[in-house]
């Protein structure tokens, strides 16, 4: 008994001292009240080397006994994984709907529905393309623009650039670039070069080669990266080609020379 | 009296009436109308009911492919020695073996059914795309591993003394048609998270040009094939420490006890044995479908399925403390232990280990030999130059340390860069400070699991000592161990569900990564909460089947009084 009440002691003394060495070294709570639970399964563990030899159960005691252990198992289990922060579902699904929206499927090609469906939409989108350009007039970069606005999809209601910029912001969070590329402070765990300023060492036409052909240029600094090929190939499949050129377009507005946005060395 | 005669012909007709489904599953896909609408199932929905028919297929797959291994390796051990105990034990886990390959062959039938009323375009796409793995190679080999089953099974009494060889090649040939027949399966499962793919041409064009074999072997197939190899041992082992832990409590006498102590004892260490290259198999996987699709790597990291990590590595932590937990409690019965003593070297390693791992991956990331170069003389060094350093120390003190560094790399393990579901969205009052964010990074996580292989290597060790240098009382060991063997079990069997999820779930909201997209509206990554409850049930699933298959094939001959069976007889017996 005495042995047992020392270890507890020292298991409290261990918890205190992880709490508030935690606090001093600027954990937040959380992370302070993970440190006490691992102190506390430290404790629970040294207890039971100690515990006191028992007999195994039989007969019916045996059957109740493993049957109240399972349930202990399961609500263990199912309870603990709910209590880690969950996912939120809807964001998702959100997500995927606009991604694969307009989008045809390999396995039915020729869904008569979504023929009729798509030739609406196109047809919606001619019209809105044709007042447009009388709107927009014809210098380059607005080509480009309305060339975007005219086959991407969701493209309706404001001004056009304005859409393409919205089109180009949509892409970065649906194709989620900001796992691995920081922007104005956010996302990225330095995987991939922050871009703050990519608008001023690569042109839109670049910015798309660098996203369709990943291999195209290596970012100063992350050769390593390169080599392995961590940026994946696959965004010319994933996206249209208007996408790709609202994502650059939206891209080659960031000019935050502040930002030490890596140099791109052309490799192709 | 020749026993493989009396295979009962009900067992024969139940499989070829399962396989023919199959068969007639696959051929099947052939009648469906083009067009034809899926099925909506009702209260769980398609997905759901998939994962739990596709998710039991597994668990009992993987238990006829992995107690086969195990069994043999019984086997082989009980010859050499001539200990009756380990034939028994190999007979038992057979028998058991054999009722749960008509549950294997049933819940494949019934996935293949699922898939092609809640899927139909997608599964006619799938099957016509491995269409001789489907309905050529899979069945053959299963047809061919079932039949060499029941005579391995059935002629078990037959060949014995000098015949004994003869019968453990047929185990032999049977692991073989097994491990061959995952394999094959394996294709087309890693091909979904993997698939063909070529540069400068488009996934379709690269998949039309790609030939079987190339589908077949894809980036993940070879990684999976090895990670699902070791699992399966692992998953037999825990499953027969399971059996031992029933038929322990159920046990009549002394002398039953005795023998259920001794089983759970090797299933343990077996199940352990594999279980230690686990995560270095699983790395591998996770390394390879990274090196293929960078993305995957941020998705299960610091994205949607970095709680699922969370989860994992507190299972696994469990894992270890309980494996450790029953070598404690093991030792207790061994007597003479306190002569068992170890180099200090051993404790001093055991403690520094956890910085000195993590210092090193931080600085040689894996695969990068200067890592092996540094680690492999660390971790040798209380084996090498221990015998040179006089001072040592006993085995509970040893153990104990032990205990600790478990704890402690399974809290380095555990630590998240943030309590986020997504990584991209992180508040700073939930974030690691900046200057300890090496806490939340790979080479700290990767230190931390090679110290708790580490710390239970060293264990088992002093454990192998123990049992040379003292004496066992079998039937004696601590009540509390048929719950550990239990519980190890479950867990394990629950962490296999929760990798399993992550790995398909990597496709995100393609039925095949990159190339056939899900379009229904259940394609998103579910929460952790709503897995993890549905792993739960099918977990008791399996092992309420298990348990019911365990009691029909064992406690039914000890109610009628067991017949002595399986004593090895000696080389050149009549």
């Amino acid at each position: 008994m005495g042995k047992a009440i020392l270890k507890v002691v020292v298991g409290l003394v261990v918890a205190a001292g992880l709490w508030f060495g935690a606090m001093a070294m600027e954990f937040p709570p959380v992370f302070q009240l993970t440190f006490v639970t691992f102190a506390v399964i430290g404790t629970l563990v040294f207890l039971m080397l100690d515990a006191p030899q028992i007999n195994a159960p039989s007969g019916w005691a045996a059957f109740v006994s493993v049957i109240g252990f399972y349930i202990v198992l399961c609500f263990g289990y199912g309870a603990t994984a709910s209590l880690w922060p969950q996912f939120e579902t809807g964001d998702e699904q959100e997500k995927i709907a606009k991604i694969l929206e307009g989008k045809e499927n390999p396995l039915d090609p020729w869904n008569a529905d979504e023929v009729i469906k798509r030739i609406k939409e196109l047809d919606e989108k001619g019209q809105m393309l044709s007042e447009r350009i009388k709107a927009l007039g014809g210098d380059q970069p607005l080509a480009a623009t309305v060339a975007v606005v005219a086959s991407a999809p969701k493209a309706g209601g404001s001004e056009g650039s304005g859409d393409v910029m919205k089109i180009g912001e949509e892409q970065w969070q649906l194709q989620e670039c900001y796992n691995c590329h920081k922007i104005r402070g956010e996302g990225g765990k330095k995987r991939g070069p922050e871009l703050d300023n990519i608008g001023s060492l690569l042109t839109v036409e670049e910015i798309k080669e660098k996203i369709f052909d990943p291999k195209s240029f290596m970012a100063e600094g992350f050769e390593k990266e390169w080599e392995k090929g961590r940026m994946p190939d696959k965004f010319k499949d994933v996206m249209s080609d208007a996408e790709g050129m609202a994502l650059a377009t939206w891209l080659s507005t960031f000019k935050n020379t502040a930002v030490a946005t890596p140099k791109p060395i052309k490799k192709k | 009296m020749r026993h493989y005669m009396n295979i009962p012909p009900r067992n024969l007709t139940a499989f070829v009436v399962f396989l023919a489904l199959c068969v007639a599953g696959v051929s099947g896909v052939y009648a469906q109308m083009p067009g034809v609408p899926a099925t909506e199932f009702p209260y769980t929905g398609n997905r759901t009911a998939v994962w739990i028919v596709a998710q039991l297929h597994t668990l009992f797959g993987a238990f006829i492919l992995g107690a086969p291994i195990f069994v043999v390796m019984a086997e082989w051990l009980g010859f050499r020695k001539q200990d009756p105990r380990y034939d028994r034990m190999a007979k038992e886990v057979t028998k058991i073996t054999v009722i749960l390959f008509s549950m294997t062959a049933l819940t494949g039938g019934l996935f293949i059914f699922v898939l092609l009323a809640t899927y139909p375009q997608f599964t006619t796409w799938f099957i016509n795309q491995f269409y001789l793995v489907f309905a050529v190679i899979y069945p053959l080999l299963f047809i061919l591993g079932t039949i060499v089953l029941y005579a391995y099974f059935y002629t078990w009494d037959a060949w014995k003394g000098e015949r004994k060889g003869r019968h453990i090649a047929l185990g032999v040939l049977l692991n073989l048609l097994c491990m061959v027949a995952m394999f094959a399966i394996n294709g087309p499962t890693s091909f979904m998270n993997t698939p063909v793919r070529a540069e400068g041409i488009s996934p379709m064009e690269a998949l039309a040009a790609a030939s079987l074999w190339d589908k077949i072997a894809n980036t993940s197939w070879m990684p999976l094939n090895l990670h699902r190899i070791d699992g399966n041992v692992a998953f037999g082992g825990f499953v027969v420490g399971m059996i031992a832990a029933y038929m322990y409590m159920g046990a009549k006498n002394a002398e039953e006890r005795a023998y259920y102590d001794w089983m759970g004892f090797v299933g343990n260490l077996i199940a352990v044995g594999a279980m230690l290259l686990q995560p270095f198999t699983g790395l591998l996987l996770a390394y390879e479908m990274c090196d293929y699709d960078f993305s995957f790597c941020p998705y299960m990291m610091a994205d949607q399925l970095s709680m699922f990590f969370e989860m994992q590595g507190a299972i696994i932590g469990v894992m270890f403390l309980g494996c450790n937990y029953y070598v404690w409690l093991s030792l207790r019965r061994i007597g003479g232990i306190e002569n068992v003593r170890m180099t200090v070297l051993a404790p001093i390693v055991m403690v520094l280990s956890p910085v000195v791992m993590v210092y090193v991956f931080t600085e040689y990331w894996i695969p990068e030999p200067m890592s092996l170069a540094f680690l492999v003389p660390f971790v040798l060094s209380p084996f090498i130059f221990g015998r040179f350093i006089p001072v040592t120390v006993s085995v509970q003190t040893v153990m104990k340390i032990g205990f600790l560094m478990v704890v402690v790399s399974a809290a380095l393990w555990v630590i998240p860069n943030g309590f986020a579901a997504t990584g991209a969205k992180m508040a700073e009052d939930v974030q690691l400070p900046e200057a300890w964010e090496v806490l939340g990074k790979m080479p700290t996580k990767l230190g931390a699991i090679f110290s708790l292989v580490f710390v239970t290597v060293v264990n088992y060790v002093l454990y192998g000592r123990a049992i040379k240098g003292g004496t066992i009382v079998w039937g004696k060991i601590d009540g509390i161990a048929p719950f550990l063997l239990i519980f190890l079990s479950f867990t394990s069997i629950w962490a296999m569900g929760l990798m399993g999820a992550v790995r398909s779930l990597l496709r995100k909201f393609f039925h095949t990564y990159n190339l056939i997209p899900d379009f229904t509206a259940e394609s998103f990554t579910p929460t952790l909460s709503y897995s993890a409850w549905l792993i739960t049930g099918i977990t008791v699933v399996f092992f309420i089947i298990v348990s019911v298959a365990v009691f029909l094939a064992l406690r039914s001959v000890e109610l009628k009084g067991r017949e002595p069976e399986g004593i090895p007889v000696p080389a050149g017996t009549k």
